[in-house]
């Protein structure tokens, strides 16, 4: 029976062409608007490391109090990174299973060729729990270990990338590397990693994806290689000058992340951070009471607002262009089946019960709306490319178009459609077969 | 033309009337917030920012490792850049305009305020940065060689004795008064800045729409300083019509003084601009082609439900026709039903765009929509309406009287 | 074969309520053809659509092939409909997106036959109405009669155990209109069960009954007694 709704609906599509183009169309434009910017959306609300953002934790502690002037932070103020002091106070605790403090910062690579210029890296100075807190894949060698962090080690991990730019691809571990002059011995490889939105600091290049170099925090401190993302020197005190100072001051420039698995040990470390931060108000340095957070993942990107205000207006704007193609479609749909009420009626009159007349309907619905999609994904394909043309190269990391992406589309324009066909069916079956014998 | 029988005829096609009706409405919701947007946008865009903009260009250079003769290497590339030809002069600073990245102070009036008066952007320069950028000073003067003292890198946090402010942020601080010899402190510290100039504007680094900065896009204090850092800006002007010459040649001057560092970036500030507003462009691009679309999709929705009414009311039409109604009268017909239909999805629309740009006002910090945008806006989609409606109603008015005679 | 007793049917608006059948009774045996006739608004076109099944009732009863459809579902009454009852309208409804096969072909999907049964029906019952050269015509490339025909063959595609036919040849000129009754007439000595509506006396004498039904109610049951011969001519 299907093939036989399946011939009527195309049989149906084509005595109407213009109809049909235009309901193909509309449902086409409006799947292509909407999907071009949830492709975008998707990719900036999605999960950058699904299986474990919610073992995770942005560690967050109040060092300047209650007052403190200009903050960059969450509606209650607490700060979205931390002092020197409190990374060093939280490393020492070892208080999570696995944790963190890091920073951004960079390098000027000299390459071994003298021929060659010296170019620019990005870098993060961590501790070597942040590969197996983050999951970071390796394609040589493997992290450096807590031996190299307390032991201050001249040790780097590079990321893929560079390390085909710089050793052609071979495998570099044990080689050594020109970082500002000075050698670092290259101790792992990584392979293509790319978090996207680059959760664990969200303070430049959310869409960057990773750094090239990392490179121990412990000595990075030692290096003074200087923090290449935001520095904000609040509170009361004033940083004395230089980098004893900075690293001393309250001025707050680190990132710093907790591995919790489980309520329990997520409880625990809350727990262990308010007690932190009550011992550092005996200590004289707080004067005010405990005020901290850990937020997972999950929670961290919502706070930082990883999807931009454009995105969501462009997706805001699309879903209603969306809605306005399918009440179009409903509406040509419904004109077009209440043109054909009369051989609705003999259908019903030579047997068709309301059920034959919905699924035939629904069918040819269907049909528009499987159309519709495949027009959607063409517009879908032209309109990544043109959010390609037009916006930023960050942003152009976004806009991949992956096989689970034609699904959704399709699913999405074929039940979207089917949905806006409901009302015309059911006029449909208050169509009376017994209309057909009068009134003629 | 009476409206009764118009309106007995769309009791009878409710449902379509309503779903036009609806689709008119959302399309003036999303027309007016998203030209809304569009203009904004386009006019964040353009905001000046106060330098000789089309003669400027900015070399970034980073210094491999911690020279520590960087202050010798400074001088060398800042002598090198202004003895090129077709430079009128040459600047380092720590930051730049559309450049996205910069420092910011909370300023105050009294040593012991709590909260800051304004804040402002901060821009280190020495007393070449004025020319260099080509800002007008409006009232004062430029910093004295003397005056200008060595800045080492962004953990150097001393406060200058002297700093120009941008005329909007001598207002905000001193409103009514000339800020001329006042003084102002940076958060924190006790000695006195005294503002020595002010220049017409100097626009904060930080671009990005509702980001931070644009709450304070023209408050920027410029320091007499010279930037002695591993990374800094060099900010070059040139004589109109020799920029991209002297780009070349800059950079190669520099390389020649010293090969061990990189230039990260070396562009002019038309393309700083291109690159800070990409996303703002883009973004009004894509919502006018979104709006273009939607405009479409209504009036051909239009035009299809319309021709579907004028095919299953022929015979109605031509019965008219027979009893004596004009070509102009069946036009006006259908174009009376659509305006009632248009008039109350503008209503409805009305109502929509307000409450869309309410929430667009809480979740995105936009500004209010003038009323005179919602005015334009219902009058377009009427116009729309009545567009889209003319194709059918002309098929409608040619359907002979003679139809009348015959047999459905 | 269909029975009806004390059948009434009330239109409702939203002022008042007329009845347009009242305590109707019918009895249409096996292989009757009946004719039911009337003045116009006597109630003929609704006996029609209730027995057809397009309809419901308000009150009474109505056996069908001895079911009683009173209160069925919609499904129910669509599978008898489509099992026990063949339409011949006035104006032919054909389908007209649909060529002369295809409109056959209606009630035989609803059936749920597979394609050979189906195309073998085609076949049989438009070799029967006399028109197996047209079966891919579409029905506007033909005459009002052929287009009657079709519609005929198209009733009786699903051998179904009563012909309905309303004005059968209300829309068809003198020549056409002897052709299709002379076509049913043929179907009844067949064995067809046949009840024609029709408000011509001239067509109504052919039947071998006739019923007229007046205000909603029949006023007369008896057979014209000279179609008694007829009967017996047709064992």
């Amino acid at each position: 029976m299907f093939t036989y709704y399946l011939t009527l609906a195309l049989r149906s599509l084509r005595r109407n062409v213009v109809l049909t183009v235009l309901m193909i169309a509309a449902i086409g434009v409006g799947i292509g608007a909407s999907m071009t910017t949830l492709t975008v959306f998707r990719a900036m609300a999605g999960d950058p490391i699904p299986r474990k953002s919610r073992q995770l934790f942005a560690v967050q502690i109040d060092n300047w109090g209650p007052k403190k002037g200009v903050v960059i932070g969450d509606e209650d103020n607490l700060q979205q990174q931390i002092s020197y002091p409190d990374a060093v106070g939280l490393m020492t605790a070892h208080a999570a299973r696995r944790q963190s403090a890091m920073y951004r910062t960079g390098f000027a690579l000299t390459p071994a060729n003298p021929d060659l210029r010296p170019f620019q890296v990005t870098a993060r100075a961590a501790f070597a729990d942040f590969f197996a807190m983050f999951e970071v894949p390796f394609r040589y060698g493997a992290a450096w270990s807590q031996a190299d962090d307390t032991g201050h080690a001249d040790v780097v991990v590079i990321g893929r990338e560079l390390n085909d730019k710089v050793f052609g691809g071979a495998n570099s571990v044990g080689r050594t590397l020109d970082l500002d002059g000075h050698g670092y011995r290259v101790v792992g490889v990584l392979d293509h990693w790319e978090p996207i939105p680059n959760f664990y600091d969200l303070n430049n290049n959310k869409y960057a994806g990773a750094e090239e170099v990392f490179i121990p925090f412990t000595r990075a401190i030692d290096q003074q290689l200087a923090s290449w993302g935001n520095n904000n020197c609040g509170g009361d005190s004033l940083p004395a000058a230089g980098w004893d100072g900075r690293l001393h001051s309250e001025c707050i420039w680190l990132q710093f992340w907790a591995e919790l698995p489980g309520a329990a040990e997520a409880d625990r470390y809350r727990t262990f951070l308010n007690n932190y931060a009550a011992e550092q108000r005996r200590l004289g340095r707080f004067q005010w009471p405990p005020h901290t957070r850990i937020r997972d993942v999950r929670e961290w990107l919502v706070d930082q607002h990883a999807v931009t205000a454009e995105v969501r207006i462009l997706v805001l704007v699309s879903f209603s262009f969306l809605l306005v193609c399918l009440l179009n479609a409903m509406g040509l749909m419904l004109a077009k089946i209440m043109g054909r009420a009369g051989d609705i009626g003999v259908r019903r009159a030579l047997g068709a019960s309301r059920r034959a007349i919905v699924a035939q309907c629904l069918t040819e619905a269907a049909m528009v709306g499987l159309a519709g999609g495949l027009l959607g994904l063409g517009l879908t394909v032209l309109g990544l490319l043109g959010l390609r043309a037009l916006l930023s190269e960050d942003v152009n990391r976004l806009t991949h178009f992956s096989p689970s992406d034609v699904a959704i589309a399709v699913a999405l324009s074929v039940a979207a459609t089917t949905l806006a066909g409901l009302y015309p069916t059911w006029r449909a079956t208050q169509v009376q077969p017994a209309w057909q014998l009068k009134a003629q | 033309m009476e409206l009764r029988p118009i309106l007995s005829a769309m009791r009878r096609n409710k449902v379509g009337a309503i779903l036009i009706g609806v689709q008119m409405a959302i399309t003036l919701a999303i027309l007016c917030n998203a030209l809304f947007i569009i203009e904004q946008r386009l006019a964040l865009s353009h905001r000046p920012t106060g330098m000789d903009e089309s003669n400027n260009f900015v070399v970034t250079n980073q210094w491999v490792g911690n020279p520590t003769d960087l202050k010798a290497k400074l001088q060398g590339d800042l002598a090198a850049l202004r003895s090129l030809p077709g430079v009128i002069d040459a600047t380092a600073l720590n930051s730049y305009p559309l450049s996205n990245g910069g420092s910011t102070e909370g300023l105050l009036l009294t040593p012991d305020q709590k909260e800051p008066t304004a804040l402002s952007a901060l821009y280190e320069m020495d007393e070449h940065g004025l020319q260099a950028a080509g800002l007008t000073l409006v009232a004062g003067r430029n910093f004295t060689a003397e005056e200008v003292r060595d800045k080492f890198g962004y953990l150097d946090v001393t406060p200058p004795a002297a700093v120009i402010i941008t005329r909007t942020l001598a207002e905000k601080l001193f409103p009514g008064r000339s800020a001329l010899g006042q003084s102002v402190y940076f958060g924190g510290h006790t000695q006195p800045a005294a503002v020595v100039g002010i220049v017409e504007r100097l626009q904060v680094p930080w671009t990005q729409a509702g980001g931070w900065g644009s709450q304070f896009n023209d408050n920027s204090t410029i320091e007499p300083m010279r930037y002695v850092s591993p990374y800094t800006h060099y900010l070059v002007r040139v004589q109109p019509g020799r920029i991209a010459a002297v780009m070349r040649a800059a950079e190669q001057a520099l390389i020649a003084l010293d090969r061990a560092r990189v230039l990260e970036k070396t562009w002019t500030l038309t393309e700083a601009r291109a690159d800070a507003y990409q996303d703002d462009r883009g973004l009004a691009v894509i919502l006018g082609v979104v709006c273009a679309a939607l405009a479409a999709v209504t009036a051909f929705g239009i035009v299809g439900l319309t021709s579907y009414w004028v095919a299953q009311r022929r015979r109605q039409i031509g019965i008219r026709r027979a009893l004596g109604a004009t070509r102009p009268a069946i036009i006006r017909y259908f174009q009376t039903e659509n305006l009632l239909i248009a008039a109350a999805g503008a209503a409805l629309g009305i109502a929509l765009t307000l409450l869309l740009n309410l929430w667009m006002v809480s979740a995105f910090e936009m500004p209010r929509l003038p009323p005179g945008y919602v005015l334009i806006g219902a009058i377009v989609v009427l116009l729309l309406g009545q567009l889209a409606v003319l194709w059918p109603a002309l098929k409608a008015a040619s359907v002979p009287p003679a139809l009348a005679t015959r047999a459905a | 074969m269909l029975r009806m007793t004390h059948l009434s049917k009330a239109y409702r608006t939203e002022v008042v309520e007329t009845y347009a059948l009242r305590d109707f009774a019918i009895h249409v045996r096996e292989g009757e053809f009946v004719a039911v006739t009337g003045p116009s608004g006597s109630g003929k076109t609704t006996f029609l659509s209730i027995a057809g099944l397009l309809e419901e009732f308000s009150g009474g009863e109505y056996q069908l092939d001895g079911v009683d459809v009173r209160g069925l579902n919609d499904n129910r009454r669509s599978r008898l409909r489509n099992e026990k009852i063949g339409f011949i309208f006035q104006a032919f409804n054909l389908i007209a997106d649909l060529n002369v096969e295809d409109n056959i072909d209606v009630p035989l999907r609803y059936r749920g036959f597979d394609g050979a049964e189906r195309r073998r029906r085609i076949r049989e019952s438009l070799s029967r109405v006399g028109l197996s050269a047209r079966g891919r015509h579409y029905p506007a490339e033909l005459s009002g009669g052929q287009q009657q025909r079709v519609a005929i063959a198209r009733a009786l595609a699903g051998a179904p155990r009563l012909l309905l036919a309303d004005e059968p040849t209300g829309n068809l000129d003198t020549q056409m209109a002897r052709g299709v009754m002379d076509l049913l007439e043929e179907l009844h000595r067949d064995g067809a069960t046949i009840v024609m509506v029709t408000h011509d006396p001239e067509l109504a004498v052919r039947a071998q009954r006739e019923v007229h039904i007046v205000d909603g109610q029949v006023v007369d049951l008896a057979p014209p007694p000279r179609l008694v011969a007829g009967l017996a001519a047709n064992p």
